[in-house]
């Protein structure tokens, strides 16, 4: 009997060792929002093909950078999404280190300025968005980034904060139509700062916008692509304007954790999220405009996101070196002029 | 209760560990952050924010409005209070049930509903315009008013129920006695109710002024950022400078602003009751 006993849980020990072997682990670091949905198209579907776990961390890009320098020495993530500042920030912090894009089949599937975004393949673009203005139609009509300085929007314009992701690009794009467009934003802040009282409020979160419209407390708002289905679906007439110089806007990136343990799973994964097939479902569920220049979706879908090769071809987005380095800048200035 | 103090001691041990490790210890770290430059202490944080027109200027606004906030919910507060606690306890149960219900929905809920009510459109507006107070809608969203509206609302339950259940802890004849012996009912308030009540105004202070200092969400959207306070200096300091050292100075501030409020509240509290 005793020797029944050892020998089965012998076995027992040897099963359990060879299932935790197998068990291989994946850490990502992510931003917390549509995580259902990234499961069901992105994480399960991984698991299943990689025979893997993915654990998933998310939070907003200061917390979970803080945590990538806190982990420097000895990583628990694999691969993190972040912005592209946030990309540049962690490169100069040596907390990510070069991908190797050969081993990324679908690398060569994307628009070229997602294949690099920050220079020496530190990153790799999954998603972008366009930012421009939402205007009510029946009362005006914008056609450069400077009418939201006009006579007949004043007191109706609510102006993105210089501390949302919005801020700086439109701050960027006003100073382009102003034909002052240093990086240290210098020109447009103090323009915003004599307009001041004009603007109904500088917001810091975008989901307000759409009361705002709809309480017919704003006319107008410089935002990002993502919140552009909120306007639509509104019962009044909104249009997204097409200033004559340019639409701006920002873009999410992979990058992979310097010294990561499980740089083949990362790869694997990065891969299979920049394939047609993964690209397509995001863009469906309406959650991250596609970055591989595949994706082919029907017209209602791609009115709500940033599609098509000539929109992407057109975007003029702030280089990432320009918003890190001059940042707290922007802040102190903004903060002197218009935050009092 | 307890045998001997030691006994009591130790049951108060594990509460007090799990406290120090958990809570204590990480804010000391945090607070270290500011009082540290290059590997050494240094008050050179300190100095630069002060030394800076305007931290000044926001440290003084975001004072002045915690101070408004809770002289306000203090006199809205007693009012309240003394209605309710006049109820049957029944009606009583009921009332406290509903001035809690606003504390289980989450502020930025509830801040959302003031845009709809200040905003150009909303009832206030309309109510003012309806009566003729004015021609056209005021501008009230997006200012220091809409802050201290927010604010007020967000608070006031804390205050209500702080001072509702001080005075139910009162002898409910010391009011009758005091008037059957002449008091005007200011009288009554000032020697009576006032010092009857004085932990609840001091526990009800310390809240609704802790909550104010330190709100984040209100001051943000219905102040429309045009009015800059400390948390939001904070939150910017965090998020966007990635400072933790004047974040954590500013931190300290904050705490020490809520600490001095609590002790100068007791201290008037215990001066009263002297006289």
């Amino acid at each position: 009997m005793k020797k029944i006993l050892l020998v089965s849980g012998a076995a027992l020990m040897l099963v359990a060792s060879s299932a935790q072997a197998q068990e291989r682990k994946l850490v990502i670091s992510v931003y917390g929002f549509a995580q259902d949905a990234f499961k069901t198209i992105l994480y399960d579907p991984f698991e299943a093909k990689c025979g893997c776990k993915v654990v998933v961390e998310t939070g907003n890009s200061v917390e979970r950078l803080a945590k990538l320098e806190a982990n420097k020495e000895n990583p628990v993530i694999d691969m993190a999404v972040v912005a592209t500042p946030d990309a540049l920030a962690a490169t100069r912090a040596k907390l990510i280190e070069p991908i190797d894009v050969t081993k990324l089949s679908n690398y060569e599937k994307l628009y070229d300025i997602a294949k690099d975004p920050i220079g020496g393949h530190m990153s790799v673009g999954y998603t972008f968005y366009a930012t421009s203005i939402v205007y009510r139609s029946d009362k005006i009509t914008i056609n450069s980034w400077n009418d939201l300085f006009s006579k007949e929007l004043a007191g109706h314009v609510a102006f993105p904060n210089v501390t949302t992701n919005q801020g700086p690009p439109t701050l960027y794009m006003i100073g382009k139509a102003m034909g002052k467009d240093t990086p240290d934003l210098k020109a447009p802040i103090e323009k915003v700062a004599e307009h001041k009282d004009d603007f109904v409020t500088f917001y810091v979160r975008s989901s307000q916008l759409t009361q705002l419209m709809q309480q017919e407390e704003i006319w107008a708002a410089p935002i990002g692509r993502f919140a552009w289905e909120g306007f639509a679906k509104m019962d009044l007439p909104i249009k997204w304007a097409t200033p004559k110089e340019g639409q701006t806007g920002g873009m999410n990136v992979m990058v992979l954790v310097k010294g990561a343990k499980n740089k083949d799973l990362a790869y694997q994964f990065m891969d299979f999220w920049l394939s047609t097939e993964i690209q397509t479902k995001l863009a469906e569920r309406l959650i991250d405009s596609p970055a591989n220049k595949e994706v082919k979706l029907p017209a209602a879908v791609a009115e709500n996101l940033t599609y098509g090769e000539d929109l992407v071809k057109s975007l003029d987005l702030q280089p990432a070196e320009a918003i890190l380095d001059n940042r707290e800048s922007w802040l102190s200035q903004w903060n002197a002029k218009v935050g009092q | 209760m307890f045998q001997n103090r030691a006994e009591s001691l130790a049951l108060a041990l594990p509460a007090a560990l799990f406290a120090a490790v958990v809570f204590i210890v990480p804010v000391l770290i945090l607070l270290s952050e500011g009082l540290r430059l290059g590997g050494d202490w240094s008050l050179a944080h300190y100095v630069s924010f002060f030394s800076t027109p305007l931290n000044l200027t926001v440290f003084i606004r975001t004072l002045k409005l915690g101070v408004l906030v809770t002289v306000a919910a203090a006199v809205i507060g007693y009012a309240a209070a003394l209605c309710i606690v006049n109820l049957s306890s029944r009606n009583r149960g009921r009332m406290v049930g509903l001035i809690v219900l606003p504390l289980m929905i989450s502020p930025v809920a509830r801040t959302y509903a003031w845009i709809v009510i200040l905003g150009r459109t909303g009832i206030v507006n309309q109510a003012l315009t309806s009566i003729g107070l004015t021609d056209a809608p005021l501008r009230i969203l997006f200012s220091e008013t809409a802050i201290f509206i927010g604010l007020l609302q967000l608070f006031l339950p804390l205050m209500i129920i702080s001072l509702v259940s001080a005075l139910e802890n009162m002898p409910r004849d010391a009011i009758s006695a005091a008037r059957v012996l002449g008091a005007n009912w200011l009288q009554v308030f000032w020697k009576v109710i006032l010092p009857l009540t004085k932990e609840g105004l001091v526990i009800g202070g310390t809240l609704v002024f802790t909550g104010s200092l330190t709100a984040y969400i209100t001051p943000a959207i219905l102040g429309g950022s045009k009015v800059l306070m400390l948390e939001t200096l904070l939150y910017q300091r965090v998020t966007i400078a990635n400072d933790f050292a004047s974040a954590s100075v500013i931190a300290m501030i904050l705490i020490v602003m809520s600490f001095s409020a609590n002790l100068l509240l007791k201290r008037l509290a215990t001066a009263r009751a002297k006289r």
